[in-house]
């Protein structure tokens, strides 16, 4: 992903840094076309038939409703032409109207994203903070028993299926001990803050609804744990190993010989120099929170991207299902863009010229 | 030390702020009576607009804020009793006239009139992308003064008065709605208006609705209709996952729980009351009558031996409380439901088998594995269809497939055996007429009015028929005609439960719109 760039000074009509963000911008562009070519090819693959699956029987059987629905979304024009028509729409800012919700998808998608994007932020956050933590304690104490136990404890966050830790732990907390609440976003006495972010949290904070703001974060308390534990396990192993093959490296031993604080030369010199993989493995995972999420939402009634996905494939909704893989397309493509430009920030060697 | 303050007062910060979110999370005890009330269902809803809605949970929030013409009383779908208006019918029932109540007013408080039930009705015809449009297929309507309309068919319509039931027939305020967009043809457009704010003359007004997450209720403060209602809001969440709405619901976060089980009522705390019983729906097995299809579910020997093959009782096992065994094609609450159903006899059925000439070849038997219907889910039934019939000598492979990929097959009739469900569309027995040969369902089955005139002609006198007494006589014989040659084998009427807490009282199942809200009681 990082890349090195070296054109003279002399001959560039512009910085390369902003040469870099162009060709970037392009290759996006191209990718992010190339998965609406893919996700129309398969979603028009799949044996069925949307209007069917839309109308349901008794209105399936109605040749007038039939036709007008057809008319209507464009289905009896040859696929060839209703991509063009997608793509053409799109680069309008039109994403279509979703067959299953009939609502254009864009609107849907602003409403649905934000809502993962809330759950998934608060436990990337939970996994960094216990995942380097835990990580680094482990290559500390390497082969000692807390290596074992944090090794074991990674292992069964890894292991454990995510739909049953949700309803369990939701059983456990919020039934027996009664120290989480019920599903959803907020509890059904509140009304969502006015939005303008789509994060109940902070919209919550700009509105000064400290109640409402309270019962957001309880509410996310739940699924950011049962994602994050996969996550934390995953980081816990990276750390782990990134950190072992640093703490040997010449320039920790001289921060320990020139007499630097343990947390010193942990944060400045081991982690510093772990970075990297670590960094790597972040913007994947939180990539796949994102895009991951469906059995989460399921359980926890939390209506983000992952349950609107489910909902749009099961009904062959393919405005939607088109939305949602350029969200994802584009979640990646940012998050890759994020990552590499902070591979230069962590370590000058691969900073653009 | 600094750094140690920051991190000591980040730390803080953190533990206030979990605690005070999970003091936020206190639930209340699903005993107490709640000042509003919390339904959870795995939502259908696709708009809020009464006329184009085909869903049932579109349907349960339309009866809180619109009325129609006519009603049922509480769960009792035989009879339709005054709404808005009161009817009139003509002795061939193809002339019914309705008589709207004088002091009826919508929620902005304007009277209800007839040129809202005509604009409302016309509305609905013309909407030809309405998945409601079919209901008014056939009806013509007419205002004869500012209370009076009339409504006529080309053809006697007994079913004319349970249509008017539905309500994706409700009545809205014309004038609202003309001024927001809406006409009576398929230009209109008032969806959107109608998806954040109501025109209706219900208990209830919307407050929000959101398509992904709630529609929240509150009340019309002009309503003046019979309902007494004890919720001022009422919060109605998507919750699609089953288990999370019974934890909800034994956790006090909600008062209603819509989709349950029967093995999950089964074992409900003590503190929740479950309404059971038999829903509208009907799942049966499928045999294909053309013999391109299939040359061994065509043929009405095979058709038995597998009809007297299956003990039902045991399928029965697999779907819980509140379920029955399908007597026919005409669900147990419905005029004309047969008393009895088939029982398991395998004399007969090895009798039938061997007139056949089936000779132990594989069939192939399709189904939707990914649509519970009732809680039933296909495939464990699926599974002990084949061990059944297994036993009776008849050799299955199983082909699951996802609904949307199933049903278009079944739609076009290419399916040779198949388990598939049918419910009704308003709560009338003419719903069940398209398993008739030549008809909707029939041709799914390749079965055509050539092949079985008698259906035929059973279908005709249950459609035709101008008097309850004649129409009751008329679906029996329908049905029994179906049971006894028909290439379809009626299984399960699964159970609808609806679960309360014990503070709520007063649900009735109805099979359109699952229950009035507005019934629903604070103890």
């Amino acid at each position: 992903m990082a890349s090195s760039i070296t054109v003279p000074r002399r001959y560039s009509a512009r910085s390369p840094l902003v040469g870099y963000l162009l060709r970037r911008l392009g290759t996006s562009i191209l990718l992010l076309i190339g998965v609406t070519v893919v996700t129309f090819a398969l979603t028009n693959l799949v044996p069925g038939n949307p209007v069917a699956a839309a109308l349901g029987e008794g209105a399936a059987s109605n040749p007038a409703t039939v036709a007008a629905y057809v008319e209507k979304y464009g289905l009896d024009q040859p696929l060839p032409l209703q991509y063009l028509t997608y793509v053409g729409n799109l680069f309008q800012g039109d994403m279509g109207t979703s067959l299953h919700t009939r609502q254009p998808v864009a609107d849907d998608l602003l409403k649905a994203v934000p809502a993962t994007v809330e759950v998934a932020l608060g436990a990337i956050i939970v996994s960094l903070a216990v995942g380097t933590a835990l990580g680094s304690l482990a290559a500390y104490r390497r082969g000692k028993i807390t290596d074992q136990v944090v090794r074991v404890v990674s292992l069964i966050g890894l292991s454990i299926p995510t739909f049953w830790l949700a309803l369990t732990s939701f059983y456990i907390f919020f039934l027996q001990l009664r120290i989480a609440p019920g599903s959803g976003r907020l509890s059904p006495i509140y009304t969502p803050p006015p939005t303008v972010t789509g994060l109940y949290t902070v919209d919550a904070l700009l509105a000064g609804q400290w109640d409402i703001f309270f019962d957001a974060m309880a509410h996310l308390m739940l699924p950011v744990f049962v994602l994050s534990l996969f996550t934390i396990g995953l980081l816990t192993r990276f750390v782990r190993t990134s950190v072992l093959e640093v703490l040997d490296a010449d320039y920790v031993r001289a921060g320990r010989a020139k007499g630097l604080s343990g947390s010193r030369v942990l944060f400045g010199y081991v982690l510093r120099g772990a970075s990297l993989p670590i960094l790597t493995i972040v913007g994947l995972a939180f990539g796949s929170l994102l895009s991951g999420t469906v059995l989460v939402e399921a359980v926890f009634a939390w209506p983000g991207l992952g349950t609107y996905a489910y909902e749009s494939a099961t009904s062959l909704d393919l405005p939607g299902i088109m939305g949602v893989g350029l969200v994802v397309g584009v979640i990646y493509l940012g998050i890759n863009f994020i990552v590499d430009m902070l591979y230069g920030v962590l370590d000058p060697r691969v900073r653009l010229a | 030390m600094r750094n140690n303050t920051r991190v000591a007062v980040l730390a803080l910060g953190l533990v206030a702020t979990v605690t005070l979110a999970g003091c936020s999370a206190g639930a209340s005890s699903s005993g107490d009576a709640p000042s509003s009330l919390v339904i959870d269902t795995a939502f259908t809803l696709e708009t809020g607009d009464p006329g184009r809605n085909y869903v049932p949970t579109g349907y349960m929030v339309s009866k809180a804020v619109y009325e129609t013409l006519l009603d049922f009383a509480g769960s009792d779908e035989s009879t339709p009793v005054p709404g808005l208006a009161t009817f009139e019918q003509n002795a061939d029932a193809t002339v019914f006239t309705f008589t709207l109540d004088a002091d009826r007013v919508f929620s902005d408080g304007s009277p209800i009139t007839a040129d809202d039930v005509v604009f409302s009705l016309e509305r609905v015809k013309g909407m030809v992308e309405s998945k409601a449009n079919f209901l008014m297929s056939g009806i013509e309507v007419a205002k004869i003064d500012d209370l009076t309309v009339e409504l006529t068919t080309e053809t006697p319509s007994l079913k004319l008065p349970a249509l008017m039931t539905n309500p994706s027939l409700a009545i809205l305020n014309s004038e609202v709605v003309i001024a927001n967009g809406g006409t009576t043809d398929d230009t209109d457009a008032a969806e959107e208006f109608l998806n954040s704010e109501s025109a209706g003359s219900g208990p209830y007004v919307i407050d929000s609705l959101d398509f992904a997450s709630q529609v929240v209720l509150t009340e019309n403060s002009e309503y003046n209709g019979d309902e007494e209602i004890d919720f001022g809001r009422v919060v109605i969440r998507s919750v699609s996952e089953s288990a999370t709405q019974k934890l909800n619901l034994e956790g006090g976060d909600s008062n209603v729980a819509v989709d349950l089980s029967g093995d999950q009522v089964a074992d409900l705390s003590d503190d929740v009351t479950v309404t059971s019983g038999p829903s509208a729906q009907t799942i049966f097995l499928l045999l294909n009558q053309n013999p391109e299809i299939s040359e061994f579910t065509s043929n009405p020997d095979f058709v038995d031996a597998v009809r007297y093959a299956l003990d039902y009782d045991g399928l029965l096992e697999l779907a819980g409380a509140g379920s029955e065994q399908a007597t026919g094609v005409i669900p147990p609450s419905f005029l004309g439901a047969l008393t009895d159903g088939v029982e398991q006899d395998l004399d007969a059925s090895a009798t039938a088998l061997a007139a056949s000439g089936y000779d132990g070849e594989t069939i192939t038997l399709e189904y939707p594995n990914d649509y519970p219907v009732g809680g039933v889910s296909f495939t464990p039934l699926a599974e002990r269809i084949q061990s059944q019939l297994d036993a009776a000598g008849i050799t299955l492979e199983l082909a699951p497939a996802p609904f949307t990929t199933q049903i278009d097959e079944y739609v076009n009739g290419r399916e040779a055996f198949s388990i598939w469900f049918w419910g009704p569309d308003y709560a009338d027995s003419a719903n069940f007429l398209p398993f008739a040969a030549g008809d909707k369902v029939g041709l799914r089955a390749g079965w055509t009015a050539e092949m079985s005139p008698e259906t035929v002609a059973l279908s005709a006198a249950a459609a035709n028929a101008t008097s309850v007494d004649e129409r009751e006589a008329a679906f029996a014989a329908f049905a029994q005609g179906l049971q006894d040659s028909g290439p379809f084998v009626p299984l399960i009427v699964p159970g609808s439960n609806i679960a309360t807490a014990s503070s709520i009282t007063g649900v009735s199942y109805n099979s359109t719109w699952t229950m009035d809200i507005a019934e629903l009681r604070a103890k």
